[in-house]
């Protein structure tokens, strides 16, 4: 496994840019690509990541781009494939939600509970439990078991996928934190709840059901 | 790059330096961009091998660095490839390492290692081949970093600091101790060291003597001694002056920094930047260190009894 670590990595990247770049392209031309097109379109762009270009640079661009984001943890590599490659939603339809809102205002509590810690506030060091307390895994079982209850068992596959990954040591780190969270799935949740806080509110004053301030 | 040099104990010569790795062949390794290379902390394994832990910066400056290592079953001739370390949950930003790892009873290694990004505080790896198992905070704050571990028994060991705090805080060498093999870690007083955020090595000899080589002055880096203590002194003793520019203008003051020392049967080997220029090795034997100890104690004693 570690021979292929480093190439698997770099694959990981490439196919996560070149998803990226489909997103974009349905934002952008308001068009909903079939499903298969765009996995094939997003591993015809991964290539352009993947490979080396030449000219000034010596690596992929995938590497430069890893230089800078490290390895994104499983859960967001699994939650962006699957909603932007496999997801049936039209991408023009923004209230459409391919993940539940209360898994997103989850990430965000544990994110924001466990970063400060995490980086130096005091002496308790939450990230040192992702690398062997029977705890901590059996915290995120529950959590991956409440996501089922919820009625969101791609919630459940994805973290259970994330677990068996961090078991096989299928990245660099062997903390099962990585493989669960990283500061752009974060970032990404935060946004998601602003916007739907805000889009909330619009709705509110376009009801009419609100009294002016003041 | 990192380069390594070969010491003739026979010729008491250095041969020439040889290159151990470069930026190009880390990336490629890495699989990622890599801007620069710095901190190289050699260890020995269990098993005998050479093992050799570095810093890698992708973006930024040293504060966003990684740590990456590699070994070398063949006293560093040639070396396996680059394995990274992931350290922390923030794109594995800003840990960094600088000082002598440590043995555990069960052959693992204890890498005692810093951050100095949002927080500035030290913490020990347990590290098992080329992967981290285990971590443990030895600081906390904006205020220490630069672990030197100095173990006293089989779970007692203390790991004294670089201190970064602001102007309006003390400039001494911040303590942490461990009771329990490195499992939890608590503040201690500092030690009566001044210390102008620069780095300090020590080691323990076997006779319990402790010895410190720091810059012992609140700001700057022109200064630099031996200081030791044993376990029945409450003192630190300043036994050698290694440089002194002191007494010279402040633009005529070299600096000397970075000390890093080690510990092998008899001999002490202290190695330091001096003038940012070259690289200076001093080997001292531990009877000498031991002599000039009692001595600086006796030049206290008598001082102190010509006070009274």
């Amino acid at each position: 496994m570690k021979n292929f670590m480093q190439t698997i990595a770099l694959l990981e990247m490439a196919l996560t840019c070149g998803t990226l770049l489909v997103w974009l392209l349905q934002r952008n031309f308001e068009a909903q690509i079939p499903v298969a097109a765009r996995i094939i379109l997003a591993l015809l762009l991964a290539n352009l990541f993947y490979w080396p270009l030449g000219m000034f640079m010596e690596l992929p661009l995938a590497a430069y781009i890893r230089g800078v984001t490290g390895d994104l943890s499983m859960v967001s590599l699994l939650l962006l494939w699957s909603s932007v490659l496999l997801d049936r939603i039209d991408p023009r339809n923004t209230e459409a939600h391919f993940v539940p809102m209360g898994f997103k205002v989850a990430i965000v509590i544990i994110a924001f509970s466990f970063y400060p810690f995490a980086l130096g506030l005091g002496m308790l060091d939450p990230y040192g439990w992702g690398y062997a307390s029977v705890g901590f895994l059996i915290a995120v079982s529950i959590f991956a078991a409440i996501l089922a209850i919820g009625n969101w068992s791609k919630g459940t596959f994805i973290i259970a996928l994330a677990i068996l990954a961090w078991s096989i040591h299928w990245h660099e780190s062997a903390n099962l934190w990585d493989y669960l969270l990283d500061p752009f799935l974060m970032l990404w949740a935060l946004l998601a709840c602003i916007s739907s806080v805000r889009r909330k509110r619009r709705e509110r004053l376009q009801s009419g059901f609100l009294f002016r301030a003041g | 790059m990192i380069n390594s040099a070969v010491f003739n104990p026979h010729t008491n010569a250095w041969g020439e330096p040889t290159l151990v790795i470069d930026r190009i062949t880390v990336e490629k390794s890495l699989s990622r961009y890599i801007a620069k290379l710095g901190n190289p902390v050699p260890a020995r394994a269990a098993d005998g091998r050479l093992q050799l832990f570095f810093v890698t910066v992708s973006i930024g400056g040293w504060a966003g660095s990684s740590i990456s290592t590699m070994s070398s079953s063949d006293e560093g001739l040639t070396w396996s490839k680059p394995q990274r370390l992931i350290t922390s949950p923030f794109t594995n930003l800003s840990t960094l390492v600088k000082t002598p790892a440590i043995p555990f009873a069960d052959s693992r290694l204890g890498l005692p290692a810093y951050h100095e990004w949002i927080g500035k505080f030290g913490e020990l790896l347990r590290i098992d081949g080329d992967q981290v198992i285990d971590k443990r905070r030895m600081s906390s704050g904006r205020s220490a970093i630069q672990p030197l571990v100095l173990v006293d028994a089989p779970e007692k060991a203390q790991a004294y600091f670089r201190q970064t705090r602001g102007s309006s805080k003390p400039h001494q060498i911040p303590v942490s101790e461990t009771q329990n093999a490195g499992q939890s870690w608590q503040a201690q007083a500092d030690l009566p060291i001044a210390n102008p955020n620069a780095a300090i090595t020590g080691v323990l000899l076997s006779n319990g003597l402790r010895i410190l080589v720091a810059n012992d002055l609140e700001s700057g880096r022109s200064r630099l001694v031996m200081l030791a203590k044993d376990n029945l002194d409450t003192q630190w003793q300043t036994i050698d002056v290694l440089e002194d520019d002191e007494a010279l203008a402040p633009e005529q003051r070299r600096e000397f920094s970075y000390p890093y020392m080690i510990a092998d049967g008899t001999q002490v080997d202290l190695v330091y930047t001096w003038d940012r220029k070259k690289i200076r090795h001093i080997r001292f034997d531990s009877n000498w260190i031991k002599q000039a100890y009692s001595n600086a104690q006796a030049k206290t004693v008598s001082s102190e009894e010509g006070k009274q």
